[in-house]
């Protein structure tokens, strides 16, 4: 499996525990480049601690993980993962609050991050072009002289996607992006993702099954840390397994 | 458009400037001492050491305002700043001292005869001037590295560089560092060939305070408008956030905690001869939490509030300390508490919070049509018979 | 019951018992003093060599006496001799009673009143040199005898100490008699070190291997002066390796020594700490005044052990004035002007109300100003930063700057030794105390519905108070009991350090750097690291002979250990972001 140059990720055999619980055990995950690929799974099943994983704020006990063709993440720290290339989106938004929604999407926006080049960076007629352009995908354009602390919840979510695109990553992961969205927002946001397949491959993390099947193509469930099944939308959601994963779970919000 | 200066603050930096650096020493310098307008040497030399305390101040607010750290060790560096430039003084005593040796009374004191090894080179103004800056560099530099490198943030950040501090006043309290032990150094007597008794020279000293403080209030003016100073801020709001987009946030914060060093040594360096005498009490934990409250009561955020709080609080200090010497403690504490509880943002913050409570028990009233008469319906106040 | 009550009994009898038994040797040992005084030669030796063995007190008062020319002989109407003593009372005519040896009852005249005498009216038994010494002799033989075991091993060692081989035989004589364990190794010691001023080799040698074998510390002075004099070269050599061992020896008793000392530092810290961890680890409150709620606990302390004695005063002069009068205000407290065991027993009023006071003064802080900076630590850290600065000038106002006299009960004072080791009564205590205060705090937290819901509103406020927790009162009992432990550190700290003003600021910075070692919210931790760096503390103080460089020595410690363990020994790890 490994010699196959076309993965953008790959998960072999990790585990991680903390204390004693076993967060992740055994999981293998191989994702193709420009997949948009969506992960669901009950409250503990290891979502949030994968995207640890992979952008380096935990290092595994053991198992492999790389990007690209051979570079192994778990020596890098998340600064460092980040400049390959793989741009992370938190549960609850997290924006600079104190700048405006402009300076957010300046910070974010994909060259170098060394402490002399932002003593002496300047916004270039380009950088300006290539901020207003993230600001209309996330459409936020007329609001660029807004501080982000005074945007609502969906639209500091949709910021926070912002400054994912002007990474211009070539991998995304996306932990929850429609937590705490109006149904219209949700929609959107699917939309914004939807757009974004084939350019950049993309990771979901997702509860909401309306969503769900909006934007999946493939689904990997996870279940105690590892992969429960992975496939079509339909054909989880009639899998045995998974329903006695979720029994007793409401599907939708 | 992304350096952004009020007009009042741009108001306030120039009269300030003004009055500081031309009005004050010239009114020192050519008015007779019996005139009303007379500045007096006393005045010059307070105002030089509030300055001095005002440059600190910048330099906490540097990291605790603009980056979230809150050192409650910056004292350490001012005060090493200024041993530095005390090292330099006591060399410049020459046989003046109490005993006429070529060296320092407290070595004469310890028993030496002879000028210890790492004494030497402070004979130079030059040296002297290159470690004042050298020292507090490196130590932080050291010292934020380990603790940056190992993700040491918040309180535990704000504890450490506290028992660093701690350390730093036990160390220099031992006579066997040769340092001055309790005493720490004083009787100066010349610098740079000036002598520190003459007005003159400490009115030099004094606008050299103030130039220094005007150049790290533009210099630090400058950093927090780059794209450095809004990372900077970033780490302050949401340092996941800024380390998750590729900033390797302990660089950023290293820079500024060895800047803020640099600007604080160099603030005590200018302290020392202006107030005759340094000792190890001023790296006292005490101090460097001092100084927060100065940020704190001028505002944090900003680069004008920790001047004005710093000169605010030592102003009531040294008219508190002559009034109600006992009163002092009290007065300083509760001010540290009322002003975290119902200050947030300080002096500077003021104007903003008084316009939130006014708006809330004054609403500003919609219009009233004056020219449609008001109709009181008159109610019977009591039943007709 | 029955059972006790026949203890008690039982024990009485015994008592009784031994109090009449003493009764009876007092008499006899009188009997004898009379002898020896109106006796001469041989008879009189007898009755010395007799009374040697009593172990009498008023044997050796009268003794002492004896040689002193304080002893009278009264010779009474029907022309009987009869010793005297003549009290100190005298009255103004320089004349005194005199007092029977005998019976120990003044002489009477006929008419049965007590008879007084001047100086010149009686004649005094003589002495003359001989007799003066074999009465010292029987003096230090009485000191030998006597029935506390404390008061026998110091007489060995004095005797040991004189530098005279003459004493070696009594000494020897005394061995023989000796039951107690204790002394008898003092006098083991004390014969061999008298044996080193021997001038026969062989002699030496005995005492040099016996001292050597018995780790002989008090005799270290005299080994060292054998092991560079020019005598017999085997004695010498011998005496250089005895040193060599009980230097060793003493290296090993200072070692325990410290390390004990930095247990019951320690334990100090590790009281402060708990407090600390609750308040910080727990509710994440950085409280700056903790410091200052040990000094409440020790001013409590201070406070009780003043109401105990002569009473409790203060006045505060504020220097402001209302229509012409100063304003001010103070206190003026009677004292119960207890004494003996009543006084000796201030401490144990003190401890709960010193819990119970620095408890009140964290409610009060939580209640003002705590409670509005929860989620908010920085600030927290700033305000209760100028709560501390109030508390120490307050302190200074009531109490004064200086630091004030705490005395510790006589129950405290004092030590016992373990192979020389002396372990001092108070820090014992204190260990001890730690042990319990440890074990309560953790079964409150573990084992009782308090602790259950303290827990809950420490992990999740909003959550607990959703699920109808009051996490007001949650809070304010938490830091309540945080803040008590404090005051409970005080109370102890005030047996073995000074009380002042600035008392608190001397333990802060170490009681926060324990909670960050030991790992933000584990008591385990906690625990671990207060010992450690107790210990550490002393043990580099005294292999660097300076109390500051260690301290620097183990803050550099602290800050290079965090890197390696950036939680601390115990952290709680979480997966969450922050």
């Amino acid at each position: 499996m490994s010699e196959s140059h076309k993965f953008i990720l790959m998960l072999e055999e990790v585990n991680k525990s903390f204390e004693g619980f076993k967060a992740i055990s055994n999981l293998t995950l191989y994702m193709d480049e420009g997949e948009l690929r969506v992960i669901i799974g009950p409250n503990g099943a290891g979502k949030s601690s994968m995207l640890d994983l992979i952008t380096g704020r935990t290092k595994p006990d053991s198992g492999k993980i790389e990007f690209g063709r051979d570079t192994d993440l778990t020596k890098l720290n998340e600064a460092k993962i980040n400049q390959l290339g793989i741009s992370r989106k938190f549960q609850t938004p997290s924006v600079y609050v104190d700048h405006t929604v402009f300076e957010n999407i300046w910070l974010s926006l994909q060259g170098s991050r060394s402490v002399w080049s932002t003593l002496f960076s300047r916004v270039t007629p380009e950088r300006r072009d290539r901020i207003y352009e993230v600001l209309k995908i996330i459409a936020l354009d007329g609001k660029a002289d807004w501080k982000a602390g005074a945007l609502s919840h969906g639209q500091k979510q949709w910021l926070e996607i912002g400054m994912l695109l002007a990474q211009n990553p070539k991998l995304l992961l996306v932990d929850e992006p429609a937590a705490g969205m109006t149904d219209e927002e949700t929609h959107k946001t699917g939309e914004l993702l939807l757009g974004l397949e084939g350019k950049h491959s993309i990771i979901v993390i997702e509860h909401d099954m309306t969503f769900v099947r909006q934007i999946a193509r493939k689904v990997t469930v996870l279940h105690q840390g590892t992969v429960l099944c992975e496939g079509k939308v339909d054909d989880i959601q009639n899998n045995e397994r998974v329903r006695e994963v979720y029994l007793g779970r409401k599907k939708k919000n | 458009m992304l350096v952004k200066t009020t007009k009042w603050e741009l108001w306030i930096v120039a009269v300030a400037t003004v009055s500081l650096l031309a009005v004050l020493p010239s009114l020192n310098a050519f008015t007779a001492p019996e005139s009303l307008m007379h500045v007096s040497d006393f005045t010059i030399n307070l105002y030089g050491k509030y300055l001095c305390y005002g440059i600190l101040a910048i330099s906490v607010d540097l990291l605790w305002g603009y980056t979230g750290l809150l050192s409650l060790g910056q004292c350490l560096f001012f005060a090493l700043g200024g041993y530095m430039m005390g090292m330099y003084l006591m060399r410049m005593i020459g046989d003046l001292g109490q005993y006429h040796q070529p060296i320092p009374d407290f070595l004469v004191f310890l028993g030496w005869s002879r000028l210890p090894t790492f004494w030497e080179p402070f004979s130079s103004f030059a040296f002297a001037l290159v470690m004042v800056i050298l020292l507090p560099a490196v130590l932080a530099l050291v010292f934020g590295f380990l603790a940056f490198r190992s993700r040491i943030k918040g309180v535990y950040f704000a504890i450490l560089t506290q028992a660093l501090t701690y350390a730093g006043c036990l160390l220099f309290f031992r006579n066997d560092l040769l340092m001055g032990g309790n005493n720490g150094f004083t009787d100066f007597k010349f610098i740079a060939g000036y002598d520190l008794r003459n007005a003159s020279t400490q009115r030099g000293l004094y606008i050299c305070t103030v130039l220094l403080l005007l150049g790290t209030y533009a210099l630090c003016k400058w950093l927090t408008a780059t794209k450095f100073g809004k990372v900077q801020q970033a780490i302050r709001d949401s340092e996941n956030r800024v380390l998750f987009s590729g900033y390797a946030t302990a660089h950023f914060k290293l820079f500024v905690f060895v800047l803020a060093a640099i600007i604080a040594g160099l603030a005590g360096a200018l302290y020392v001869p202006q107030v005759g005498i340094i000792n190890p009490s001023e790296m006292g934990p005490d101090k460097s939490l001092e100084a927060i409250i100065w940020v704190a009561v001028g505002g944090r955020g900003t680069l004008i509030g920790p001047v004005i709080g710093a000169f605010a609080v030592n102003a009531m200090k040294s008219w508190a300390t002559r009034a109600y010497p006992d009163l002092w403690l009290l007065f300083l504490g509760l001010t540290f508490i009322l002003v975290t509880l119902f200050m947030p943002k300080g002096i500077v913050g003021l104007p903003a919070q008084l316009g939130v409570v006014k708006q809330r028990f004054w609403p500003a009233k919609p219009v009233v049509d004056e020219s449609k008469p008001v109709v009181v319906e008159e109610a019977p106040l009591t039943k007709p018979d | 019951m029955t059972n006790i009550f026949r203890l008690t009994l039982a024990l009485l009898c015994v008592i009784f018992s031994i109090a009449s038994v003493q009764a009876q040797d007092e008499t006899a040992a009188r009997a004898k003093l009379v002898q020896a005084i109106l006796s001469e030669g041989t008879e009189q030796q007898k009755a010395l060599t007799e009374i040697a063995d009593s172990g009498s007190k008023v044997a050796s008062d009268v003794l002492f006496a004896w040689t002193r020319d304080g002893i009278y002989i009264y010779v009474a109407p029907d022309g009987s001799k009869v010793p005297v003593m003549l009290e100190d009372q005298q009255d103004v005519e320089g004349r005194a009673r005199g007092i029977r040896i005998i019976d120990g009852q003044p002489v009477k005249d006929a008419s049965g009143k007590d008879m007084k005498f001047g100086d010149s009216d009686l004649n005094t038994a003589d002495t003359d040199m001989r007799l003066r010494g074999e009465i010292q002799q029987t003096l230090d033989m009485l000191a030998l005898a006597d029935p506390d075991s404390d008061a026998r091993s110091s007489a060995v060692t004095k005797l040991g100490n004189s530098q005279k081989e003459s004493y070696i035989p009594i000494l020897q004589t005394r061995l023989t008699k000796e039951k107690d364990v204790g002394v008898q190794k003092a006098i083991a010691e004390a014969i061999a070190d008298l044996q080193l001023f021997d001038t026969n080799p062989t002699i030496q040698i005995t005492g040099i291997t016996q001292l050597a074998g018995l780790n002989s510390i008090g005799s270290l002075d005299n080994l060292k002066q054998l092991a560079t004099s020019k005598g017999d070269p085997r004695v010498v050599k011998l005496a250089n390796q005895a040193v060599g061992s009980i230097e060793h020896h003493i290296w090993w008793v200072n070692f325990y020594g410290t390390i004990f000392r930095g247990v019951s530092l320690g334990s100090i810290l590790l009281i402060v700490a708990l407090g600390l961890a609750i308040t910080f680890g727990l509710m994440g409150v950085i409280n700056m005044a903790h410091g200052e709620m040990i000094a409440v606990g020790a001013y409590t302390t201070y406070f009780i052990q003043n109401i105990f004695g002569a009473g409790f005063s203060f006045a505060i002069n504020l220097p402001f004035s209302i229509a012409g009068r100063p304003l001010g205000f103070g206190l003026n407290l009677p004292g119960l002007n207890a004494t003996g065991w009543f006084y000796q027993s201030y401490f144990l009023f003190a401890i709960p109300l010193s819990f119970i006071m620095a408890a009140l003064a964290g409610l009060v802080l939580e209640r003002t100003v705590i409670q509005f900076l929860y989620r908010r630590p920085l600030e927290s850290l700033l305000a209760t930063w100028g709560v501390s600065l109030v508390m120490q000038q307050l302190f200074r106002m009531v109490f004064g700057a200086n630091n004030v006299q705490v005395n510790s009960p006589s129950w405290l004072l004092g030590h016992f030794t373990i192979d020389d080791v002396s372990f001092g009564y108070n820090r014992v205590f204190v260990v001890a105390f730690a042990i319990l205060i440890v074990i309560g705090t953790w079964l409150l937290l573990s084992k009782t519905p308090l602790g259950l819901l303290i827990r809950a509103v420490m992990q999740n406020r909003s959550m607990a108070s959703c699920m109808g927790v009051r996490t007001t009162r949650v809070n304010m009992i938490t830091f309540a009991f945080g803040s008590g432990l404090a005051g409970l550190a005080g109370a102890f700290l005030s047996q073995i350090g000074n009380v002042g003003p600035s008392l608190g600021q001397n333990y802060i910075v170490d009681s926060f750097m324990t909670v960050v070692v030991g790992g933000v919210g584990s008591i385990i931790g906690t625990v671990y690291s207060a010992l450690g760096i107790g210990v550490s503390d002393q043990v580099l103080q005294q292999q660097l002979g300076s109390p500051v460089m260690g301290k620097i020595i183990v803050l550099t410690c602290i800050i290079l250990f965090l890197q390696w363990k950036p939680g601390g020994l115990f952290s709680i790890r979480s997966r969450n972001l922050d």
